[in-house]
């Protein structure tokens, strides 16, 4: 009973947290982005709670609050400090408009469960069901990533597919050793700082974010 | 013990330059000698493998490791990293860099170099993905020293795309570590290296497969493996020398070394045949990328990176040959690694004097600068494959191992695309180093010092053209058992 409701509980949340994923290719300002992202992100630290709780993890608890500090807060009330120093400006043209953007994302979450099909049959877990969906939000991460063109909203895809390899490593495993958990998190955090930074220095040099500009450099 | 020497110094340098405030000259001279501890501590390393030690361990649930392998790349790594420090810009001497923009470089250099060290020494293999991340995250903090637009593109390219391809590898530690749980159960140390690979017989092979491309896609963008190059020559141009010097003489290895890592792990559960095969597929679109992208350089540092992304293929070749040509490739690693450090400081004197990186503008370079176009010269021979240099040797190694392993139209192929390599390369170089040099660039030269760190790369090379030292041979025989059983 406990089993079945816990593997429909991971399903769920999933499927929630590729929604999130999704719902951000239909956006086009950047507040909508950000606050895609954390919604996304609270649902996930939610989820690793239910994982830790069901699976009988308790190290997972200390994984969820700091995913809850770092995603669900810090990040985001970062991101929007940024939006409005740099001048938000909308995500106007994205390389690939909304309509096909949604049926790419529609066909990589196909392309998903083809990779992850050995996978989910190889598995024994009551959480594998959630497997392939987040393959599918890794996919999409890149997807926005490529397909969108100013920086903070690349900064987004990246995040989202940071997400996606979270939601992977509790679905799979119900988390990774806590040593390493607790570094991804410093790389995450040193990462996006970094990325912050240029985003002001692309601002700076070049007066825009559009990444479009970023072309002088060739061969 | 070593495991402190190694890693400690490099820290304790970025704090010294993080303390104090503005920068002072003293202050990079101090890294510069700091930096000579992490290099004595990767020799007693190595030293202490030769003299029959399998392996080094240190520290609770054996967080540190190194064996021939990770010996020999630390080695490499202190090596370049010394070199870097002591041509890196504010040692003394004119400048293009305010105060500001010194301690910056001295913190993160510092910083860089800590996490390849750390790369290598870790044993959890999700320690070394972390270290790997960090590298990316530390160098593209300092590529745009002075803020152009080229600097900022190339490091947002660089931070964005060696992001995103690493955190794929992490997807493959990820893929390979829930298999392990599901075989065994959750352990604190069942992402040790020696501990997966004793599991490894009993992983599931679609798992593991799945997990080596994701690994080797993710790993390779750091390695500039075609078609993951791309940010590769932006980023190696535009960043200061002596930081490019690091980037393409040990960062590349340093990727490298992680996918060979992996690959002993999926060698062990799938047997050698397809992780070879993906290696020979990459490995040789890299070489075929590179040489035709070397013809039509215009700026010698982006074709350095070419170089560098031909070495690259040809050392993935090699690892996917078998044992003679593991054996080829981390010997051609060590000599590339000394080549292409050497070529890059250079190729920052060279831009100080004629304030260009066109190669169009540069001309005469025999003539205005004796030491330094001597030596580039010296160091393009080299890194062609001439002799008596010893990438002549790695290079002939690694093609005998083709044809050993019954692969002669792919290494056919291999030496054609090396030649075109060879001839572009001379080409360009050729027009740089004669002809008279433009009228507004004044003669002057390294001078004093500076000359010597230089001729001991190039001893290296020339010494490694002419013979084989013993202790590296049997350094590489238990590389070669440690990666290819």
């Amino acid at each position: 009973m406990n089993g079945t409701l816990f593997s429909q509980l991971a399903t769920l949340g999933s499927s929630v947290v590729l929604l999130f994923g999704i719902v951000l290719l239909c956006r086009r300002s950047l507040h909508a982005y950000i606050e895609a992202f954390r919604w996304q992100s609270l649902v996930l630290a939610a989820l690793i709670v239910a994982v830790g709780h069901f699976g009988r993890v308790p190290e997972l608890y200390v994984v969820a609050v700091v995913f809850f500090a770092l995603k669900g807060v810090f990040i985001p009330r970062y991101l929007e400090r940024l939006a409005k120093r740099v001048g938000a400006e909308r995500e106007s043209q994205p390389y690939v408009n909304i309509t096909s953007s949604l049926v790419i994302a529609a066909l990589l979450v196909l392309l998903a469960y083809a990779v992850m099909r050995p996978v989910v049959l190889a598995s024994q877990l009551p959480t594998r069901g959630g497997l392939p969906l987040a393959v599918g939000l890794i996919f999409i991460g890149l997807f926005i990533l490529i397909s969108r063109r100013k920086a903070l909203t690349q900064i987004v895809g990246f995040l989202v597919l940071e997400n996606g390899i979270a939601l992977l490593a509790v679905l799979g495993s119900f988390g990774i050793p806590l040593i390493v958990e607790l570094g991804v998190f410093l790389d995450l955090m040193m990462g996006f700082l970094v990325m912050q930074v240029f985003v002001y220095h692309i601002h700076g040099t070049f007066e825009s974010i559009d990444v479009e500009q970023l072309n002088q450099l060739r061969h | 013990m070593q495991f402190v020497l190694l890693l400690f110094p490099s820290l304790l340098s970025a704090l010294v330059a993080y303390l104090v405030r503005p920068y002072r000259v003293a202050v990079g001279w101090a890294n510069a000698c700091l930096s000579l501890v992490p290099l004595g501590a990767a020799l007693a390393i190595a030293g202490s493998i030769l003299s029959g030690n399998e392996a080094l361990v240190f520290g609770p649930n054996d967080l540190l490791r190194a064996d021939a392998l990770s010996a020999l790349l630390m080695t490499c790594v202190a090596a370049v990293a010394t070199l870097a420090l002591f041509f890196s810009p504010g040692l003394g001497g004119e400048t293009l860099y305010d105060s500001a923009q010194l301690r910056r470089y001295h913190i993160f250099v510092n910083l860089f170099i800590f996490a390849m060290l750390l790369a290598v020494a870790a044993n959890n293999v999700g320690i070394m993905w972390i270290a790997v991340e960090a590298t990316t995250i530390f160098s593209a903090m300092i590529i745009p020293l002075a803020l152009t637009k080229a600097s900022v593109e190339a490091s947002w390219k660089y931070i964005l795309i060696s992001s995103v391809g690493i955190t794929l590898a992490f997807v493959g530690t990820v893929l390979a570590y829930f298999d392990f749980v599901a075989l065994s159960g959750r352990a604190e140390n069942a992402l040790n290296w020696p501990v997966l690979l004793a599991a490894a017989p009993g992983l599931h092979p679609e798992v593991v497969r799945i997990a080596f491309v994701f690994i080797l896609i993710g790993f390779g963008t750091k390695a500039g493996i075609a078609p993951m190059h791309t940010w590769l020559p932006d980023a190696h141009s535009e960043a200061p020398s002596s930081l490019s010097a690091m980037m393409s003489g040990v960062l590349l290895a340093v990727a490298l070394y992680a996918i060979t890592r992996w690959k002993v792990v999926v060698d062990a559960a799938l047997g050698p045949a397809f992780s070879n095969q993906m290696l020979l597929l990459l490995g040789v679109f890299s070489v075929l990328v590179a040489a035709f992208s070397l013809v039509i350089q215009r700026n010698y540092k982006r074709m350095l990176a070419y170089s560098s992304i031909e070495h690259t293929g040809l050392i993935c070749i090699g690892l996917g040959l078998g044992p003679l040509g593991v054996f080829a490739a981390f010997l051609h690693l060590a000599c590339h690694t000394a080549a292409k450090s050497m070529l890059f400081i250079l190729s920052g004197e060279v831009l100080h004097r004629y304030h260009s990186p066109d190669m169009e503008r540069v001309s005469g370079l025999l003539k205005v600068m004796p030491w330094t176009g001597g030596l580039f010269m010296l160091g393009i021979l080299a890194v062609v494959g001439l002799p008596p240099f010893g990438l002549f040797i790695s290079e002939f190694a690694l093609i005998r191992a083709g044809f050993a392993d019954g692969r002669p139209v792919l290494m056919a192929a291999v030496l054609a695309l090396i030649a075109v390599g060879f001839v572009a390369l001379l080409r360009h170089s050729n027009r740089m180093l004669y002809g008279t040099p433009p009228r507004e660039v004044i003669m002057g030269d390294i001078r004093g010092w500076r000359i010597a760190p230089l001729l001991v790369s190039m001893s290296v090379l020339l010494v490694l053209g002419l013979t084989l030292p013993a202790p590296l041979e049997s350094l590489l025989h238990q590389v070669v058992k440690v990666v290819a059983k």
